[in-house]
């Protein structure tokens, strides 16, 4: 999950894997926009083909957050 | 090659929007497809033609306003005219979009639906504005407000290569809008983009002051989006300032009226070379296929123009261009 999850992110932002952890902040060490976060949300719905509600977005902050709370609603 | 027209989106939609495509599928042979509300759609072209051909209807029950906030909308109104039109195009059923309506909507849709070409970080929005010499390309005039100047290189880059297509300018002139003439000159975006863009290999001719772009003194004028958005809108307003306070003038007294008589055809053709109409819309440039905004006020003329612009880039490939320039420069 977190591979697919840092793949995505360097795709969508340009960025290298070893600038991707758990604990990499999205908007502070890869410097994502609102507009750059939504596009990774849409990435990763296609990529595991489900919904993410808009108000959680603005709960995520790490790539932490992203990686539990996909694998809450996959195990929902 | 087929055409999306939101058909709802603009001031004067789906009438004016309506009306512009069948001008321009009348003038230069092109199919159009309609996104909005079909049984509505079908009366405001039968008030027009019983002419059918090259004119599809893409049925959309929701409309994006421009209270929406542009993300969010183009999330939740998934059967907006808006977002199936966009879909179509990811999905090859079409191959260009144009809208009149919201632009946030518009630019952050494409993003997000037809997606960035390659590595490109920003996409940016590129008005033409009327010059002494022609037209000029403004990038960005307000799709990114803060920037890198690696954006600003980016857009210099893709706005030569429309530039060079659209307007036949040979080797455009690229000028970096700022706040002197001279080098070193502006913040440090200025300071860092000017250094790029004189390592480059466009025809980079320095920086460029506001007062002196519609001279003509550069057939690109490169900024970010900020700064881009302010130097459109001041145009923009201080023409009709003048236009509005001419016309007061003239019609102030007998003598002025005179006057103002004799002159009518030449203020009228003076008002057309400012009319944003007549040009088309702005496209934004850096996505994978094009996607041009056209003012929210756009009367027919202004929509019909817009369609044929679009007709241009594709006959152009100017999407293909840019991707191949920016593939070799990043």
């Amino acid at each position: 999950m977190f591979e697919k999850i840092r793949e995505i992110i360097c795709e969508k932002l340009g960025v290298s894997p070893s600038e991707v952890n758990m604990k990499t902040s999205l908007k502070d060490d890869l410097d994502a926009d609102s507009l750059s976060l939504f596009e990774l949300v849409m990435a990763f719905e296609e990529e595991f083909n489900l919904e993410i509600e808009d108000e959680q977005v603005e709960n995520i902050e790490t790539v932490g957050d992203i990686v539990t709370y996909l694998e809450n609603i996959i195990d929902k | 090659m087929k055409i999306m027209v939101d058909a709802m989106g603009g001031d004067n939609a789906p009438g004016a929007v309506v009306k512009g495509s069948l001008l321009a599928r009348d003038e230069v042979g092109v199919s159009i497809v309609l996104s909005g509300k079909e049984d509505v759609l079908k009366k405001y072209i039968e008030n027009e033609t019983k002419d059918y051909r090259n004119i599809e209807i893409l049925n959309a029950e929701d409309i994006i306003t421009n209270d929406d906030k542009p993300v969010l909308a183009i999330r939740r109104k998934k059967e907006s005219s808006l977002v199936k039109a966009l879909h179509a195009v990811k999905n090859n059923e079409a191959d260009a979009i144009v809208s009149a309506g919201n632009s946030g909507a518009l630019l952050s849709g494409a993003t997000l639906i037809i997606g960035r070409i390659g590595k490109l970080e920003r996409p940016a929005l590129a008005p033409f504005m009327p010059t002494d010499k022609g037209f000029a390309l403004l990038v960005d005039a307000g799709a990114n407000a803060d920037c890198k100047p690696e954006y600003l290189a980016d857009f210099a880059l893709m706005g030569s290569i429309y530039s060079r297509h659209i307007l036949n300018i040979e080797n455009p002139k690229v000028g970096l809008l700022n706040i002197g003439g001279e080098e070193g000159k502006g913040n440090q975006l200025s300071i860092d983009t000017y250094g790029l863009l004189k390592n480059s290999s466009l025809n980079f001719v320095g920086n460029i002051e506001s007062r002196y772009v519609l001279r003509g003194d550069a057939d690109v004028i490169v900024t970010d989006g900020f700064s881009g958005n302010i130097l459109l809108k001041s145009i923009e307003g201080t023409a009709s300032y003048i236009m509005d306070n001419l016309k007061k003038e003239l019609m102030s007294s007998f003598r002025s009226k005179v006057g103002a008589l004799l002159v009518k055809p030449a203020l009228r053709n003076f008002k057309k070379r400012l009319d944003y109409g007549e040009v088309g819309g702005a496209m934004l440039l850096g996505v994978n296929a094009p996607v041009i905004k056209a003012h929210g006020s756009s009367d027919c003329i202004a929509i019909k123009n817009a369609i044929k612009q679009t007709k241009n880039i594709l006959d152009s490939n100017v999407v293909n261009l840019i991707r191949e320039a920016l593939q070799t420069q990043h």
